[in-house]
């Protein structure tokens, strides 16, 4: 809507008003009395407000606050898209995503941090002296005593060559693009999200024969949770990149211009960086010397 | 005021420390580690007070001297490499100034001087603690802060000497000049154990075992309080130590363990007698 | 996506109703919306702590078994308890309401989204819709906190009441009830919040700079804002970690800091305190940006080694981050650890001390004129030194056994916060008013609020350092009697402040109903930066036609 501006002598984008940073915020608030009341129907509590049991709902204001951040989600990137089509996103404002995006990831960098933190304070520090509990229950060594851990060789090996491999698919398709070769946009997208559902699968199904539990150990909550976030992660990168394979068959992207699609590729390997340290640390690391599960 | 001044002037003797009416500064040292805090705490005060008022002086020097009426025309100096560096390595010197003896401090707290000859064991709960005596013949009791409507009960009717919310009901008995030490955890939340006169100040956390020492070389009734929020009652568990005669020490730990409630009266019998011995002396 | 935007032939092209403040893209329009609710917040967190001040006027319990029987409707005995469990949730709110909801929505998404834009030449914000949800997720964060304050702890109590630093385990076995999990929650949003406004400034800063303008010639606001947004952006998230695991461990049974299934309680305060010691320099810095600009403006002259000022920053942001376990020196750290922090932390006061000492310089041989934002600017200098210094005393472990968790420790951070970063706002308040509003406010009222306000927050906090040295500990609804004398003097400091702040509301109604025409630069030739070449209040959108820097 730049032509209703009296053209200003700069390359900036000046934003139109938008409803959906405010709806997004609704829909934030809603999320969060929702998340409180369903975990109190969860213990069976109540979440008693204005005289209402917030809690008898279960799941379902949760469920509606997501509805609205996903759809104003959607919105918003549908508008950014279309600015960027009708050609707002001149070289500065394409700098600016591109900062945007690697701060974005650098947060992203320092909430894993939280959770590895988690992971050594325990990991490194089993059995020091002053922390009595903590050495009864660890037996004074990692992974605590009676804990039977995951092969890391197995399948966390398998989905590491998954992640790596996955990198390069979508390197492929970066070239592609560049080279403006449609077809191969479009296989090594297909190909990338394809392994990122196929590591997804394979990590459910590690979670769900794992011989530890998520609950009432140091070690089910360091592993789950760290793991758990990648995989959220990779859930939301598979997603990124599958708006940029839909958008790349309805012919979106140019060589030159084409912002969206190198954001979720860096954030991929951001997913895939993060993945090896995982790896390295709790899954090899931390099973050296530790009995291995036989996994059926 | 007068009270305050009073209470201060006691403070030599036996029932030295807790707070008193209009304090400003540190309560009187019982233990030597206490002394060096105080000592410490007055040596800081020798940099960061002048350090204050030079910054005061110096904002009314340029406030007055440099003023629009009296200096219109202002001056266009915007560096000073001398005075730059003037004032980054002075400070750097000042701290270092500080640095020296608060490591040593830091390390002497760190550093009993001698292997202790006690243990005691205290464990916060909301919202009273356990003392364990680890001895040969270990004991534990339970200390709570006293009520006002148990003042009776327990003989501690003198609010001078048992202040509300600082009295409690069984104290911590511990003899004169011995090293002790203090084992604290905590069986709930986290709490904290301190003692104001005896520079200890320590976090009792479930799970964790920390360590401290004191060694009081003042006999006296010392007042603490729980130093960590513990939630509702927080400000109404504090912890009392009381510091006595080796001799009268050991007549109390042989009682304590069978009836420490009678072992207490006797000891605030003869720790009274004793006082009114000593100020029938002066 | 048209929207409400207008589409009118007028050249300032802007919005019109409801919209224009609720869709808003608008950088000097979120920075208002931001202004007035951190005044908002400042009015909850100042009645907050009004009320704790009256509760400590005197020994015994004074107000609160009251307040919780109107409130929670509980009577007797259960009034009382629930009355002391309200008192720290009411210093729990306080401090959350005040740091998280009253300095930094003023300091960041207030002046630093009005000025910085217009001090480096910009037009806006880099992302300007990202700036509103910035904001908009204020409220909600704010709303959920405030709600958790009626819904139970545990049993018998309502609200928060684990302190604003809600260490486990009494923020997870000690306090079941919803409540954590609302506030917890609130973090969680006014987090997101945060990180957003910090990816923009940054992006801003770094690419949106007027032609010419190096970054060794920006204003030192903008320096000071890209710094706190750096320790924003890698801070924050591990806060958001540490209370995420919280949350687990409430609700799904997970054992971070549950010692029993091999979790660590210290953990938490690890990760509190690696977000929380850069936090406070978040809360200070932009303070520093202001009182520069300020210090330069009324003494007519550039301010004193720029470099060294903007450097120091940097130090001050950088050795922030390796400080944090000074807050933890009784938890049972090794005595080398400790020995670290020690050190770590007094560096800090080197670079902090470069700029007081440049600040002074800066009036040193200028031609000084006392309106009101210098004195606010002046008093802060003053005031930041006293905090500062405490601070360095605090640093000491083997003195901090003593005063850690006494009022001791509140005085030092009142200093810094109240007397420090609150001066700083209101000395930017006062400096930017005309510029924001286009209308000058009425001197004598700002000096009377000025005065006011020094002589009530030095009441309130300075006997707090006897209080602290004799012994009392923070937190606490009661205290021995001996205690009472200080504490007195302390309670009517806080009401002189409150009065204060009435001062401060009746100036801002005055100067908007009086209508002074401010002019475009009401301070003379010593205001040098870009926001005082545009007219009062500025164009809609600003610098259409970048402007060239020599
Ligand atoms: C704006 C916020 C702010 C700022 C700027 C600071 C600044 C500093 N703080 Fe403070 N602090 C807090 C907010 C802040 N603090 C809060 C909120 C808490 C409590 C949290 C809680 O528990 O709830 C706290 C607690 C706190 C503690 C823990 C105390 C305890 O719980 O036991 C410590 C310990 O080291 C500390 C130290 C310091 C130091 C060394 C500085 C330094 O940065 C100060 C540097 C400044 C100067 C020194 C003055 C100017 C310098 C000169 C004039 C040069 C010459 C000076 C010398 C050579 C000394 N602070
Ligand atoms: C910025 C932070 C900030 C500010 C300004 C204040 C301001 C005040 N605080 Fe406090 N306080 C904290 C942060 C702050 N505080 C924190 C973090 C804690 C620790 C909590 C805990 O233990 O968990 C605490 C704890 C605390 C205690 C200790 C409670 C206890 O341990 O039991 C007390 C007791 O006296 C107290 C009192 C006061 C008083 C009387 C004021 C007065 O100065 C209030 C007067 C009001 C103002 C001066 C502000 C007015 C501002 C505006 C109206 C906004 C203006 C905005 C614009 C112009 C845009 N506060
Ligand atoms: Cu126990 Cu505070
Ligand atoms: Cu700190």
């Amino acid at each position: 809507m730049a032509d209703a501006h009296a053209k200003p002598q700069h390359d900036y984008h000046i934003i139109d008003p938008s409803p959906w940073p405010f709806i997004a915020s609704v829909g934030a608030f809603v999320m969060a009395i929702g998340a409180v009341a369903w975990m109190q129907a969860l213990k069976s509590g109540s979440l008693n407000l204005f005289g209402l049991d917030f809690s008898a709902a279960n799941y379902w204001i949760f469920a509606i606050g997501l509805l609205i951040v996903l759809y104003t989600m959607y919105a918003w990137w549908a508008d950014t898209i279309k600015e960027g089509n009708e050609g707002h996103h001149t070289r500065v404002v394409s700098l600016h995503l591109r900062y945007g995006m690697i701060m974005f990831i650098a947060s992203e960098v320092m909430f894993f941090v939280a959770w590895f933190w988690a992971f050594f304070d325990a990991a490194l520090f089993p059995g020091e002296a002053a922390q009595v509990l903590r050495s009864d229950y660890t037996g004074g060594q990692w992974p605590p005593a009676g804990i039977e851990v995951l092969d890391p060789f197995h399948l966390p090996l398998y989905n590491t060559i998954i992640l790596l491999l996955s990198g390069t698919t979508v390197t492929w398709a970066h070239h592609a693009l560049l080279h403006d070769d449609r077809k191969g946009l479009v296989w090594g997208l297909a190909l990338t999200v394809a392994l990122g559902i196929f590591f997804s699968f394979v990590q459910v199904y590690e979670y769900m024969h794992a011989p530890f539990a998520f609950s009432d150990s140091i070690y089910g909550a360091t592993f789950f949770m760290a793991t758990g976030f990648h995989g959220f992660h990779v859930l939301i990168g598979t997603i990124f990149l599958l708006v940029c394979l839909l958008r790349a068959m309805a012919g979106g992207f140019t060589p030159k211009q084409h912002f969206g699609f190198e954001a979720a590729a860096w954030y991929w390997h951001f997913v895939d960086v993060v993945w090896l340290f995982l790896f390295a640390a709790i899954y090899v690391w931390a099973s050296a010397g530790a009995t291995i599960a036989v996994m059926h | 005021m007068l009270s305050g001044t009073i209470a201060l002037l006691a403070a030599g003797q036996a029932w030295a420390a807790q707070p008193v009416d209009w304090q400003i500064g540190f309560q009187p040292a019982a233990t030597p580690i206490m002394e060096a805090i105080r000592w410490f705490e007055q040596y800081t005060l020798w940099f960061i007070i002048p350090i204050t008022l030079l910054v005061l002086f110096l904002l009314a020097w340029v406030i007055i001297r440099y003023r629009a009426s009296v200096n219109p025309v202002p001056s266009r100096t915007s560096h000073n490499t001398l005075v730059e560096v003037v004032w980054t390595v002075g400070p750097v010197v000042i701290l270092l100034f500080i640095a020296i003896p608060s490591f040593q401090l830091l390390t002497a707290q760190y550093t009993p001087t001698e292997e202790p000859s006690l243990t005691i064991k205290a464990t916060g709960n909301q919202w009273n603690w356990d003392y364990e005596y680890q001895i040969e013949e270990p004991f534990s009791f339970n200390a709570a802060m006293l009520q006002e409507g148990q003042r009776a009960d327990f003989g501690k009717e003198d609010s001078a000497a048992y202040p509300r919310l600082l009295a409690v009901d069984n104290e911590i008995v511990v003899p004169v000049d011995a090293t002790v030490r203090v084992l604290v955890t905590a069986s709930d939340v986290i709490h904290a154990f301190a003692m104001p006169a005896f520079g200890v100040k320590v976090d009792a956390v479930p799970g964790r075992i920390n360590e401290t020492w004191f060694k009081a070389t003042r006999e006296g009734l010392y007042y603490g309080q729980c130093s960590e929020l513990c939630g509702k009652d927080h400000a109404y568990m504090p912890i009392a130590i009381r510091v006595v005669s080796p001799e009268l020490y050991d007549q109390w730990v042989g009682a304590a363990g069978s009836d420490l409630s009678g072992a207490n009266r006797a000891l605030m019998a003869a720790v009274e007698a004793q006082s009114k011995m000593a100020s029938a002396a002066e | 996506m048209a929207g409400a935007a207008a589409h009118d032939d007028h050249h300032d092209h802007k919005p019109y109703g409801w919209t224009r403040w609720v869709y808003s893209t608008n950088h000097k329009d979120i920075g208002t919306l931001y202004l007035i609710f951190a005044i908002m917040a400042g009015i909850v967190g100042g009645f907050l702590s009004v009320m704790m001040r009256w509760e400590l006027a005197e020994p015994g319990i004074q107000i609160f078994h009251g307040l919780a029987s109107m409130v929670y409707g509980v009577e007797g005995d259960a009034a009382i308890d629930a009355g002391k469990h309200m008192y720290n949730a009411f210093t729990t709110a306080h401090g959350l309401v005040m740091i998280f909801f009253m300095v930094m929505p003023a300091l960041i998404g207030g002046f630093a989204n009005w000025m910085v834009p217009i001090m480096i030449g910009a037009p806006d914000m880099a992302f300007p819709r990202m700036n509103n949800i910035s904001f908009w997720l204020l409220p909600p964060a704010f709303i959920l906190l405030i709600l958790s304050a009626f819904v139970p702890a545990g049993p018998g109590a309502y609200g928060v009441g684990g302190g604003w630093t809600i260490y486990p385990p009494l923020s997870t076995s000690g306090q079941p009830g919803p409540a954590m999990d609302l506030a917890i929650l609130s973090l969680h949003i006014a987090g997101a919040s945060s990180i957003l406004g910090a990816i923009n400034f940054i992006t801003t800063i770094f690419n949106m700079r007027a032609p010419g303008m190096t970054l060794h010639k920006m204003p030192l606001f903008a320096w000071s804002v890209l710094i706190t947004a750096f320790l924003l952006l890698l801070s924050l998230p591990v806060l958001a970690g540490g209370i995420t695991m919280l949350l687990t461990d409430r609700n799904f049974g997970t054992a971070f800091f549950a010692p029993e299934a091999g979790g660590d309680p210290i953990l938490f305060q690890h990760l509190f305190w690696f977000f929380g010691h850069p936090e406070v320099y978040i809360l200070i810095l932009p303070g520093f940006g202001i009182v520069s600009h300020i210090v330069s403006t009324f003494s007519r002259k550039p301010i004193f080694g720029y470099l060294g000022m903007a450097y120091a920053m940097v130090a001050i942001g950088v050795v922030g981050f390796v400080v944090w376990a000074h807050h933890m020196y009784t938890t049972g750290l090794s005595l080398e650890t400790q020995r670290y922090f020690v050190f770590a932390t007094m560096v800090i006061a080197v670079p902090t001390g470069v700029k007081i000492f440049s600040w002074i310089a800066t009036m040193w041989g200028g031609s000084i004129s006392m309106r009101t934002p210098m004195l606010w600017a002046i008093g802060f200098i003053f005031l930041f030194t006293v905090g500062g210094v405490t601070g360095v005393q605090l640093a000491n472990a083997g003195l901090d056994r003593a005063m850690h968790d006494t009022y001791y420790v509140v005085a030092h951070f009142h200093y810094v916060l109240s007397l420090g970063a609150v001066f700083a706002i209101f000395a930017a308040w006062y400096y930017w008013f005309p510029k924001m509003s286009g209308y000058m406010y009425s001197p004598l009222i700002a000096r009377t609020h000025f005065w006011v306000t020094f002589v009530g927050v030095n009441l309130v906090f300075f006997p707090q350092h006897f209080l602290g040295l004799a012994g009392m500990p923070r937190r606490y609804i009661d205290y021995p009697d001996a205690y009472a004398g200080w504490n007195m003097v302390s309670s009517y400091g806080s009401y002189l402040s409150a009065i204060g702040v009435l001062i401060f509301l009746y100036g801002v109604f005055e100067a908007f109903s009086k209508k002074r025409e401010a002019g475009a630069n009401p301070w003379g030739e010593g205001a040098t930066t870009l926001e005082w070449q545009l007219p009062s209040p500025p164009p809609f959108h600003q610098w259409e036609q970048l402007p060239k820097i020599k």
